[in-house]
Formats: C-alpha cells, structure tokens, sequence
C-alpha cells in the first residue's frame, strides 16, 4: 500500500493530505526512501537509457549536515488574505473617487449654477424683494436641487451678492 | 496535486527546517540536473562535483525561492550557473555553439555522452541497470508495459493514460504501480551487490 502510494505521489497524482503523509513517512522509512530511489533510477533510465549519472545524493545528504538549517518566513493565509481585502478596498476606492469626479464634472448637472454664470439670466430676474424670501423657503422642494438644503443657502447668497456689489 | 505541487510542498518542508525533503528532491532531480550539468562540464568526475555543489547552493538559496518559477527550472538555472563558473574557475570556456534553455533541459539527448560521464569502473553497471530494466519492461504484461511506458517516456497524466487505455484511473495507478515494482523487483539484487551503491 505504502510502495503504491509513492509511486502515486512521484507521478504527481495524490490528494494533498495523502501526499503529505507519505511525505512524512519517506522522512522516517528507509525502505521508502529506497523505493522512491528506485522508482525514480527506473523512470531515469526508460527516459535516458544512454546517458546514466552516477547517484550524488548521499554525498549531498552528508554535505547537507554541515549547512544551517533553512528557515524562511512563511506567507501565512492572513497575509494573503490582508492582501486581497486591500486591493478590493483600494479598487472601491478608485471606482467611487471616479464616478464622484465625473459627476461634478458633468455640464448643466445643476440649473442653479447656470444660472449663476449667465448674465442674460441674471439681468432677466428682477424679483421683488418678498420673492426672495419664498425662494429660500420653498427652494428645498425643488426637484432639480442636487443637495437639498444647501443649495438655498447658496442661491440666496449670490442673488444678495448681485444686489450689494461693492463699487 | 501535480507533480509541480509536490515539489513545491517539499520545498516549503525545507523552508519550515526539514532538510530530509531535500533529500527527496535530490534523489528526483539528481540525474536530470547531472545530465544537464555533463553538457557543459565534460569530465565525469567534475561534472559530478558541479552536480553536488549545484545542489548545496539551491539549499543556501532555498530560502529565497517564493514559487514563482518551478522547482526544477530554478535548480536548472543554478546548475547551468555552477557549471560556467566551474568552466571559468578553471579557465576553460563554457560551450557557445548551441545555446541551452533550462526549460529544454528534459528534452537533452546525447549518445555519445555516455563514454563521457561514465568511467570505466562503472560503465559496466550502467549497462547492466539499463539491460536489467528494458528487460524488465519487455517481460512485462502489455497493460502493465503500456502504462508505464505511457507515463515514464511520454509523460502523461493518470486521466490521460486512463483515456488512452480505456479504463477507470485506479486501474491505471494500480499498473503502473505493479510495473515499476516489477522491474524494481529484479534492479534491487544489482543495487544491492553494487560496491559502492551509486545508484
């Protein structure tokens, strides 16, 4: 069962718990680590029957006890996690900082503005000074007002404007 | 999980201290990096050298390795490296006639490299292990052979041998496995008689 396996998982074709703990087994076994030898010598020579290299492996293993351990730090899944939730955020960010830009960047978007620049309109009005009074409570039932509320205020600013210029 | 992921989860066995699953990818890729490396490096017992150190500098770097790359084109990568800095140590020019891709590196064939890399004291064992397996092989029953043989030379896929042979994955794996155990049953006596066990 255990020779099945190995030769499962040096084809790549085992479960990843599966692949695991025969790894884990080939650690300890010395009998499983002669099979993967011997599993691999024999895929080696069907492939390159002409050109056989000797085996190195344990002059690497006696090599290897005199190197320090290797200890790298891991990528947990939080990492990778913190990582995708910043990016959703950022993209969010960028969509929402967009679509506000293109707003207020659209022409005509508020007709208190135009008529705020336009002269012609500006000479046009000539209110009463009660009017002015009724604007600025009704203006909040406007449907065209962008920002209720706010706009009468703005409104009722420039129409005083217009009427205490300075010389 | 694909062959790729295995290595990759050796590799991070290796990163966490386990220098045992080292071991394990050594063993898988010391006769693909050793053939690689003869390419560049011609004396035998150089080359084996190369081989060796080849492997103790993929250990130091392990550590940097993030997956990026396959295991194995990286360790190519490094054994091409050894090798040309063996060539120019010993002031001898790294071959520039054709030029080799670590990618390529599986498909290398080369007959006449074998008088090369092999010295005389071991020519005979080198013929006798491939005699004994393509002996085996040839002994074997033709479901068994076939997917072997389908798996080891054309390198597919359990699901794709499965297509091929027209029967179920776990019939393939069981092949394939009792294939590799047959053969394996009539290497292990050589091996074992072998005096200094290089295989």
């Amino acid at each position: 069962m255990m020779k099945n396996k190995i030769s499962a998982l040096m084809d790549g074709e085992l479960f990843t718990d599966e692949a695991n703990h025969i790894i884990a087994q080939l650690k300890s076994q010395s009998s499983a680590q002669q099979d993967w030898q011997i599993y691999h010598l024999i895929g080696d020579v069907l492939r390159q029957p002409e050109v056989i290299t000797a085996d190195v492996s344990k002059v690497v293993h006696e090599r290897l006890q005199f190197e320090p351990l290797v200890v790298a730090p891991q990528r947990s899944m939080t990492e990778k996690a913190r990582n995708i939730a910043l990016s959703a955020a950022a993209s969010l960010m960028a969509v929402v900082a967009v679509s506000w830009m293109a707003m207020q960047a659209t022409p005509n978007k508020s007709p208190q503005l135009a008529l705020q620049t336009s002269p012609l309109s500006r000479a046009s009005f000539v209110l009463e000074p009660q009017v002015n009074a009724y604007l600025a409570a009704h203006q909040e039932l406007s449907p065209s007002s962008d920002v209720q509320g706010g706009s009468a205020f703005i409104r009722t600013t420039i129409y005083s404007a217009t009427e205490d210029v300075a010389p | 999980m694909a062959d790729r992921e295995v290595d990759q989860q050796l590799v991070e066995r290796v990163q966490r201290g386990d220098k045992h699953a080292f071991d394990l990818l050594v063993t898988k890729y010391q006769r693909k990096l050793g053939r690689l490396i003869s390419r560049f490096v011609r004396d035998p017992g150089d080359a084996q050298d190369v081989t060796q150190d080849s492997f103790i500098k993929a250990y130091r770097a392990m550590s940097g390795f993030r997956g990026e790359s396959a295991f194995y084109t990286w360790l190519y990568r490094i054994g091409i490296n050894t090798a040309k800095n063996h060539l120019l140590q010993n002031k001898r020019r790294p071959p520039t006639s054709t030029y080799f891709d670590a990618e390529d590196s599986e498909s290398f064939e080369d007959a006449s490299l074998l008088q090369e890399v092999s010295t005389p004291e071991n020519e005979l064992m080198s013929k006798q292990v491939v005699e004994v397996v393509q002996t085996s092989l040839q002994q074997l029953p033709e479901d068994l052979r076939s997917a072997l043989t389908l798996r080891e030379i054309e390198g597919l896929s359990y699901e794709e041998i499965a297509s091929v042979m027209n029967c179920p994955v776990g019939t393939v794996r069981s092949r394939i496995f009792r294939a590799r155990e047959a053969v394996a049953e009539n290497l292990r006596p050589l091996l074992e008689t072998s005096k200094d066990k290089r295989w």
